[in-house]
């Protein structure tokens, strides 16, 4: 955790301002990658600042959760904030419906005073995990260097979004479930990551693909094994030559342990995210919080383009709550509280108890 | 045993019988198929070429290595390629097996190329051509040999294995017929299809069997060095006489070549590991203590509070100094049931000696 | 520095006695690795190897996995200019990352994905000189993407293996594979792995820790040298300009 840190917040204070022009929403990450935010800060930072683009970002959903949605949705959102282009397959009749439960940004209209001071914004530069101490309306000071744009949003799960961010002509949607094969969402993603090519030089729009629940049943395809991996695979080697990040998300107790595997190896960052018991004492005992998490997240893989040194994070599991009801936030559950800088937002309660959390929560 | 093998394939068919044929199989926990069939190969060569045998020559169908690496081998176990050019043919199903190559070097005129390993009875046919071309027409004999079951069973039915093997076998003009399976590609049946073909299998073992699934493991990697030299070689002869002979033996891998040696006495002395008789005359700790708690029936077990005692033939010093001679329970309050009570015939006689008391009678 | 540093596993591939005669000539070398332990590192440190052992080394490397991009970067941080190297005719990268086998026909038609691939392989090291033509790795990366292009038919896969293999008799030249030990398993029926296996003359796993991952741990890596009858074992620590290979408990020597 702590090391993905501070790589972070080095890398986009040092690169960000010797770096070719950048679009909005885009920063440089290490070994030559951009990185776009995920929408969920918290994300970001455990990533190392967020998603390199090129990447294909899988999701492992929980079968009695929607939690993958959340991370979908604030993607999404995230990325129509910003103007980038989006295309979404979903197995529903009407995807283009799943745009109005987008969540709205919390900057700007929120009902808090959210008047930040800008003297106070630049000058300081705060350990990102005591920013929830001063609430959410400086939470994104970090994208705010030129005032301009903000590389990050913290997102109000409870406003939706604007009609006008998703209205643009640059949104399309796709179901997936009447199609007989895959020919046709691979069509749709080729046309739309040509927008996209990748050169070098000045990077001006990222685009966004996200796919949910891509095998899922009531897809005509879902049997064909070898077809969706496929697809994957050319997926994959389409976002990595352009500006584009692509998630995925899918369940993986529908596939067969062995393929499940092999989607796994296909993806470049990998996260699954898992429901929580309802009035399981014994974790409420255990986790400080328990009463507010909604879920947990767990890392398996971080990206590595351009390098062969992985990522190892402190952390793996982090805990998924809604601050407020509002705000996605992500907090570490195993932690090393060496330096007193744990995640946890009651850290020394929790370092007691953190062998034995690892254990009980080990999936 | 390895040369009882070798005797058996040299000696060839009697008139009207089917060849002989042998089945080296081995698995990838030992792997030394390869190896056994080239001393297998050299072996019956060589007494080919010393006319020890009915069969004029040998053709050797090489599948999984190419035929340079036969003649090389040839050459260094000291059998002049050059002279023996007469002798043996090579049917190369190697180099191009799916005609792919355009052009290809023929090596040296013992080398034929064959490039339709997916039609058997092409196969078969250039086989006896070839066989016959070197030892002529009539009554020679000569010997075959395939060095992997394995890849023709990747390009043809089992049934069209078999029948291209079993013609082969009752072909009058074959003496002997010898080939390697690799038997945990196949499914047990392809396994026992080419054993019941075959009048001898001699398969190849680990000498240690690990547990599955932990074959990267750290405790087990001493295993796993000790099978990547060492393994066990079982032989079954199907006798004319209807009767199976088994045989065992320990192989080991030398830089030099593959070594046999007799599995009792040599075995012993060759691994340091675990010395290798049928029964333990060591209990592991398990062992150990299961034994420590199995309750004796004729033990007195120490009920009543009292603690417990076993009369062990001679009283404890303490006691011994008070009653000497005379061994008594002392528990009379307790002996209303039966009791033995035991002199001791004289002092001089050692407590318990292993000497029979009736050694000197005359019966 | 790196020279040394990567002894374990440069000493379990004999690579430390000679470079020349190249000990990996001739030879099938499988890699095989995790979702949680990538193996890719050794591939890298190989492909250095082989392009540094002598000015006529040639390197073929099949990548199904990644753009060139992403290894020149890798490469140079350990000290190999795979774009010069490219232009100097050492290096030849076959950019498959689109490959689509024709589906049905089982690729049987000449010209038809892997058959061409062979082709195409086949004539570059035929067009080499003399001298380079014994110097030849083929380097693949990785057998499962190969497997996707192939629409599952892992007998296709085999049988370009197979012909690759040829060439390592042909040519003397040698052939590292990676591929993924996870995604077969044993109840499918799938014998790929072990095909691969007795394919192999030098077999490297790399896997996690039991205890799982560490910062000072990335793994652990065990290498079967069939031809020496041989193997060994040791943790491993993947650093962006070299490898860092050490016996249990020893990393900080």
């Amino acid at each position: 955790m702590a090391a993905a840190k501070t790589r972070a917040s080095s890398f986009s204070r040092n690169l960000s301002t010797a770096a070719p022009s950048l679009g909005p929403g885009l920063k440089c990450g290490p070994n030559g990658t951009v990185l776009l935010s995920s929408g969920i800060p918290d994300l970001d930072k455990i990533l190392g600042g967020g998603f390199s683009l090129g990447s294909l970002v899988m999701v492992m959903e929980d079968a009695e959760a929607p939690h993958h949605m959340l991370l979908l949705r604030n993607f999404m959102a995230q990325g129509l904030v910003h103007g980038q282009p989006l295309l979404y397959a979903s197995p529903a009749r009407d995807p283009r419906g799943f745009l109005g439960t987008l969540p709205s940004p919390a900057a700007s209209k929120d009902d808090k005073s959210r008047g930040p001071e800008p003297d106070q914004e630049k000058g300081l530069r705060i350990a990102w995990q005591y920013k929830k101490y001063f609430g959410e309306n400086q939470l994104n000071f970090d994208g705010q260097r030129d005032g301009k744009h903000e590389y990050s949003n913290e997102f109000n799960l409870r406003n939706p979004l604007e009609r006008h961010f998703f209205n643009g002509q640059r949104v399309d949607c796709v179901s997936i479930q009447d199609s007989p094969d895959l020919s046709i969402l691979q069509d749709r993603c080729t046309t739309f990551l040509s927008q996209l090519p990748r050169n070098d030089g000045s990077i001006s729009c990222a685009g966004r693909i996200a796919i949910q629940s891509f095998c899922s049943p009531q897809c005509v395809y879902s049997n064909m094994e070898w077809e969706m991996l496929s697809f994957i695979r050319s997926l994959k080697n389409m976002v990595r030559s352009s500006n584009s990040v692509a998630i995925i998300t899918f369940p993986p107790s529908l596939l067969s342990p062995s393929f499940c595997k092999r989607w796994q190896h296909m993806a470049d960052t990998l996260l699954s995210v898992k429901a929580i018991q309802d009035d399981d004492k014994e974790l409420a005992q255990l986790l400080t919080g328990y009463q507010d998490m909604i879920g947990f997240l767990n890392v398996h893989k971080v990206a590595r383009i351009n390098t062969q040194v992985p990522v190892i994070l402190e952390a793996t599991t982090f805990s998924i709550k809604l601050q407020k009801r509002r705000y996605l936030v992500l907090e570490c559950l195993n932690q090393a509280p060496v330096d007193g800088s744990s995640g946890n937002s009651d850290g020394t309660s929790g370092s007691c108890s953190s062998s034995s959390k690892t254990g009980s929560l080990d999936f | 045993m390895a040369k009882s093998i070798c005797t058996a394939l040299r000696e060839g068919a009697l008139e009207g019988e089917l060849a002989p044929a042998l089945t080296i199989k081995d698995s990838i926990a030992s792997p030394f198929g390869l190896q056994v069939f080239d001393h297998v190969l050299s072996q019956l060569f060589s007494s080919i070429l010393a006319g020890k045998s009915p069969s004029q020559g040998l053709i050797l169908v090489s599948f999984s290595r190419s035929p340079s690496f036969y003649l090389e081998l040839l050459k260094n176990k000291g059998i002049s390629v050059a002279s023996s050019d007469k002798r043996i043919q090579i049917l190369d199903c190697y180099n191009d097996p799916l005609g792919w190559k355009d052009q290809l070097v023929e090596i040296s005129s013992t080398v034929t190329v064959f490039r339709e390993v997916k039609h058997m009875d092409k196969l078969f046919n250039s086989i006896i051509e070839l066989g016959r071309g070197l030892v002529g027409g009539g009554k020679i004999r000569f010997s075959i040999s395939i060095d992997s079951v394995d890849e023709m069973l990747r390009w043809a039915s089992v049934s069209s294995v078999a029948r291209l093997l079993s013609n082969l076998r009752s072909h009058e003009q074959i003496s002997s017929i010898f080939w390697l399976l690799h038997s945990d590609l196949h499914k047990a049946r392809v396994t026992a299809v080419l054993e019941y073909l075959s009048s001898m299998v001699a398969s190849l073992e680990p000498s240690h069997q690990l547990a599955n699934g932990q074959r990267g493991d750290l405790e087990n990697f001493a295993l796993i060095e000790h099978n990547s030299k060492n393994g066990k070689f079982h032989v079954r002869f199907k006798k004319r006489n209807g009767r199976v002979r088994v045989m065992s033996e320990e192989v080991h891998m030398e830089q030099s070549g593959i070594n046999f040696t007799p599995l009792s006495s040599e075995g012993a002395i060759n691994q340091g590991l675990v010395p290798k008789v049928q029964f333990n005359l060591q209990l592991s700790e398990k062992e150990r203590i299961d034994k420590a708690n199995v309750v004796l029936p004729f033990e007195h077990q120490g009920d009543n509070g009292k603690p417990l005692q076993i009369y062990d033939g001679r009283r404890s010093l303490v006691d011994s100094k008070q009653e000497r001679a005379v061994a008594v329970e002392k528990e009379e309050s307790d002996s209303q049931r039966g009791e033995i009570i035991y002199y001791r015939d004289s002092d001089d006689e050692m407590p318990d000696s292993d000497e029979d008391p009736d050694d000197d009678l005359d019966i | 520095m790196n020279q040394r540093s990567s002894n374990l596993l440069d000493e379990a591939l004999g690579l430390d006695q000679a470079i020349e005669p190249w000990p990996l000539r001739g030879r099938v070398v499988a890699i095989e690795d995790r979702v949680e332990t990538s193996g890719s590192f050794i591939l890298h440190h190989l492909l250095k190897r082989s392009l540094s052992r002598n000015p006529s080394s040639v390197s073929i490397f099949i990548a199904f996995a990644h753009p060139f991009s992403h290894y020149d970067r890798i490469l140079r941080k350990l000290g190999c200019n795979l774009v010069s190297q490219r232009d100097n005719g050492r290096f030849f990268f076959f950019d498959m990352l689109k490959l689509r086998c024709p589906v049905g026909d089982e690729g049987t038609t000449p010209g038809g994905g892997l058959i061409a691939l062979y082709g195409k392989i086949h004539k570059t090291i035929s067009a080499l000189p003399e001298i380079s033509q014994k110097n030849v790795s083929i380097i693949i990366d990785d057998l499962s993407l190969m497997e996707v292009a192939a629409n599952g038919s892992s007998d296709h896969v085999l049988d370009f293996l197979h012909y690759c293999r040829t060439l390592t008799s042909e040519f003397d030249c040698s052939l590292i594979t990676l591929n993924h030990e996870d995604i077969y398993s044993i109840e499918d029926g799938s014998t790929f792995l072990l095909q691969m296996a007795y394919l192999a003359d030098i077999l490297i796993k790399a896997e996690p820790l039991a205890t799982g991952l560490a910062a000072d741990v990335h793994g652990q890596l065990t290498v079967s040298n069939k031809g020496r009858n041989k193997a060994s074992n040791f943790h491993f620590k993947v650093k962006e300009n070299m490898v860092e290979c050490f016996y249990p408990g020893r990393s900080r020597d």
